[in-house]
């Protein structure tokens, strides 16, 4: 048995490392994970799922022209986007998600790179939060909890982003329109 | 030494197969994605190759789709349509959702999906590069019908398509099924 533990030690440690090293990865990657609300797609009248990767967008941002006044000015509002995902589920009926739902969503933004905007409210009756998640001093991400009786969205940008390049997606690239309204867009972490 | 020399010889035909596997996945999806249709739903398609070859070929037309006039979006000559026609697509929704995903996966990336539940319309769009441009693939299944597309779009068009998935996949759609008929 100890003989066993010899020879495997290095490579348990070396699996040790990477895992945690993962992890580590894990948690200041501003991309949110909504595979718990996949059984939702099965209760509601309406599902729309946006996935524009990094891949997508850092392509199609190299490729669009400076000269074109159009393409220029879509350039430089996706410039440094990693990612634009959407989730959005609408019900015929209250009740049809649970705060268990809402839980697994807002659990992950409780992590220490994540701080909610206290100051930002929504034109559209229901409940909104917006997170910025940081890395160091810089944004890297941002996430929306826009919930209503009947109709639940998670937006999620992966990338350098701020509150009027957000005003200026809504609409576009999958992003709903959220209504956002801001007073200050200071971040101020309530945790 | 035989047996290294074995595994090594086993490995690399494994490589080589996977290699071929993926490329020949790579040039069949439209097929494979109406087949996995026909299979998952029990339904038969009508393919118009010639319509599709016949619409695309002035790419400067203006298109008349839902009467009005829209640019023409997909490239020349690159448009691929499968369509089903007076057919029941019965079935859950999510569970063909999951098998789509799993088939195209490995190739392509899943730009938008929408599904309504109540009205029974689900429409998903892939996208995957070809060269300088982009292959887009888009399914659009409703209660009685079903129509499955693949155009080639240059950048310019594809920030379109990203700009308005839901919108332009429709169009793409419509461009390709309507287009020039009268």
């Amino acid at each position: 048995m100890k003989l066993l533990f010899h020879k495997l030690r290095l490579p348990l440690i070396a699996g040790l490392l990477v895992v945690t090293a993962a992890f580590a990865v894990q948690a200041q990657d501003p991309k949110i994970q909504t595979g718990s609300l996949d059984h939702l797609a099965a209760k509601a009248s309406q599902t729309v799922d946006v996935n524009v990767d990094g891949r997508l967008m850092k392509m199609a941002a190299k490729l669009l022209s400076d000269k074109d006044v159009e393409e220029k000015e879509i350039k430089e509002l996706v410039a440094g986007i990693k990612g634009i995902y959407v989730r959005r589920f609408e019900f015929e009926a209250d009740g049809q998600y649970s705060a268990a739902d809402v839980e697994s969503i807002r659990s992950q933004l409780r992590g220490p790179s994540w701080s909610r905007m206290v100051n930002v409210t929504s034109k559209k009756d229901g409940g909104l939060e917006v997170y910025l998640s940081f890395l160091g001093e810089q944004v890297n991400g941002l996430a929306v909890l826009a919930t209503d009786d009947r109709e639940f969205t998670v937006v999620n940008i992966v990338g350098p982003i701020d509150l009027e390049k957000l005003n200026k997606l809504e609409g576009q690239f999958g992003v709903p329109e959220l209504g956002i309204e801001s007073t200050k867009a200071k971040p101020k972490n309530d945790k | 030494m035989k047996t290294v020399r074995i595994r090594a010889l086993a490995l690399l035909s494994f490589a080589v197969l996977l290699q071929v596997e993926v490329v020949q996945a790579k040039g069949d999806d439209f097929k494979s994605v109406v087949k996995l249709i026909e299979q998952f739903y029990g339904v038969k398609h009508q393919g118009i190759p010639f319509l599709a070859k016949a619409g695309m070929k002035v790419a400067t037309t203006a298109a008349r789709i839902k009467g009005g006039t829209a640019k023409r979006i997909a490239e020349a000559g690159s448009v691929k349509v499968a369509v089903f026609e007076d057919q029941t697509f019965d079935g859950e929704f999510t569970r063909f959702r999951t098998t789509l995903n799993a088939s195209l996966n490995q190739t392509w990336s899943p730009l938008i999906q929408a599904l309504s539940a109540t009205s029974e319309e689900q429409i998903y769009i892939f996208v995957r590069e070809a060269g300088d441009k982009f292959n887009v693939l888009v399914i659009t299944i409703e209660q009685r019908e079903g129509t499955v597309v693949q155009v080639t779009l240059s950048p310019k068009n594809l920030v379109l398509l990203m700009k308005d998935p839901e919108g332009t996949g429709k169009s793409i759609t419509e461009e390709a099924t309507i287009v020039d008929q009268e």
